[in-house]
């Protein structure tokens, strides 16, 4: 990975770590997982699969360190997503909805995940009000997100003017 | 079309990660937060806490105007349901005034002085929430403003919120009652128990000990003073079903006077008192007068004074 991939993708985590604990943690309805959806779109770059996952854990560490569950939870998670966005990213390439859906139901499995191994380690902090509701809407955030930035994000980040054209 | 598959390398390196982060859950458990951990938080927040008080500044006004404008048609609903809380309040506080006249009567004719030490309260900004599934609260005073692990929070008319659980020298996370580990011990009436975090509501379950008498709805739960997180007397809520004692136990539900997802600002007491540093004002910190007693078995009582 060249210096300006690793700089544009820590700022990508920064920015999406900042926004995520500030502007959307104040919105109830469109409160999307910044972090997660990073993840995801790294995904459909050329970065090194095996470099990837390492990044997803660093960034759930990451958001773990910050959090007040159990640190490696989302480390866990994040890295998970990222194995199945790497096995599935051809599907994604398709076109700019299939991109999004594709990110909406990765982010599905990842917060379910969230939950379900949160549950197993007795974390209470992340099933207060309205758990069941955001499994929906943090998804369809995420969904709507990639959407629109997902193809500007690979482009950026490999330098590529021509990815994700749709041709 | 993308061309690149996961090498051979991906699924060993997924096992890998995988194993770390279970061993990473299994010790932070194991250490209860303290420890390397605890380390590694503080440090993580004390990076992140001056970019997040930049973006709150930037990002709670607009945050704030968006809220208003989607809820137009509640807030006129809201200012005159409060217009006539206020002319309540004003009734009730000239009746308090009469009180206080009357009690400040009382102390100079037997010649009574109220004693205890001083409880230093830290106002503080909610900044953010670390994400859409964390209950907890980032707040934007921390251990360079007397904050310290444990202390409890209120919010702005006295309601329990919860309590401090990780700090760094320039903010705090607040885990709230309505989420956290473990239940507070409060009261309703003369009767003691136990207030505990429900699954996917904001409702808490009220489990009263040793409970002889029904509670209503309505019935003001308080915490006790058997509570080892909270000074004796803060509001928790109101009990919302009717409930009658069974086999000694009764059990109802309680809806929390806070709702952590809407706080903007909170304050943070220094309970229980350090016995001997004694508190320094500051200019964030002011101070109400509050006496604590620790009886032998280490159970807590707090009472309000004057001065």
């Amino acid at each position: 990975m060249r210096v300006r991939t690793i700089v544009t993708v820590t700022l990508a985590f920064v920015l999406a770590i900042i926004l995520q604990t500030t502007l959307f943690s104040q919105n109830e309805l469109f409160t999307p997982d910044l972090v997660m959806l990073v993840v995801i779109m790294l995904c459909l770059t050329k970065i090194r699969p095996e470099l990837l996952l390492g990044v997803a854990f660093a960034a759930g560490l990451a958001v773990d360190l910050l959090g007040s569950a159990v640190l490696g939870l989302r480390a866990i998670v994040f890295t998970i997503v990222a194995y199945l966005a790497l096995r599935t990213r051809e599907r994604a390439d398709i076109g700019r909805i299939i991109t999004g859906i594709w990110a909406g139901v990765l982010t599905f499995v990842g917060v379910v995940l969230l939950v379900l191994i949160g549950t197993l380690f007795g974390q209470t902090v992340l099933l207060g009000d309205g758990v069941v509701e955001r499994l929906v809407l943090v998804p369809i955030a995420n969904l709507i997100l990639a959407l629109i930035f997902a193809p500007m994000f690979v482009r950026v980040v490999d330098r590529d003017s021509t990815a994700f054209r749709y041709a | 079309m993308l061309n690149r598959q996961p090498g051979d390398r991906t699924l060993p390196t997924l096992i890998t990660l995988l194993v770390i982060g279970l061993l990473l859950m299994t010790f932070d458990i194991r250490s209860e937060g303290a420890g390397v951990t605890s380390t590694l938080r503080t440090g993580a927040q004390g990076i992140v806490s001056p970019l997040q008080k930049a973006a709150a500044f930037v990002v709670n006004p607009i945050a704030d105007a968006i809220d208003s404008m989607t809820n137009v048609a509640s807030l006129r609903e809201q200012n005159l349901a409060l217009q006539g809380e206020i002319d309540e309040l004003d009734a009730q506080l000239v009746a308090i005034q009469d009180d206080l006249a009357l009690f400040e009567f009382y102390e100079q004719l037997y010649d009574l002085e109220a004693t205890g030490s001083e409880l230093g309260r830290t106002p503080a900004q909610v900044i953010g929430q670390p994400d859409a599934f964390d209950g907890a609260l980032i707040i934007d005073k921390g251990s360079s403003d007397g904050i310290v692990v444990g202390q409890p929070v209120i919010d702005t008319s006295g309601y329990a919120v919860g309590s401090v659980l990780q700090v760094s020298p320039g903010s705090a996370t607040i885990v709230p009652i309505t989420v956290g580990p473990s239940g507070v011990a409060v009261s309703v009436g003369n009767q003691v128990g136990e207030v505990l975090p429900q699954v996917n509501t904001a409702e808490m379950r009220l489990e009263l000990i040793d409970a002889q008498d029904p509670v209503f709805v309505g019935d003001r739960v308080i915490t006790s003073s058997g509570s080892v997180r909270f000074p004796a007397g803060i509001p928790v809520g109101e009990v919302t079903a009717d409930a009658s004692p069974g086999n000694d136990t009764l059990s109802t539900q309680v809806r929390p006077y806070v709702e952590p997802a809407t706080l903007r600002l909170v304050v943070v007491l220094a309970w229980p008192p350090d016995p001997i540093t004694p508190l320094t004002p500051d200019t964030t910190t002011t101070t109400a007068t509050t006496s604590t007693t620790v009886d032998g078995d280490g159970a807590t009582s707090t009472t309000e004074g004057d001065g």
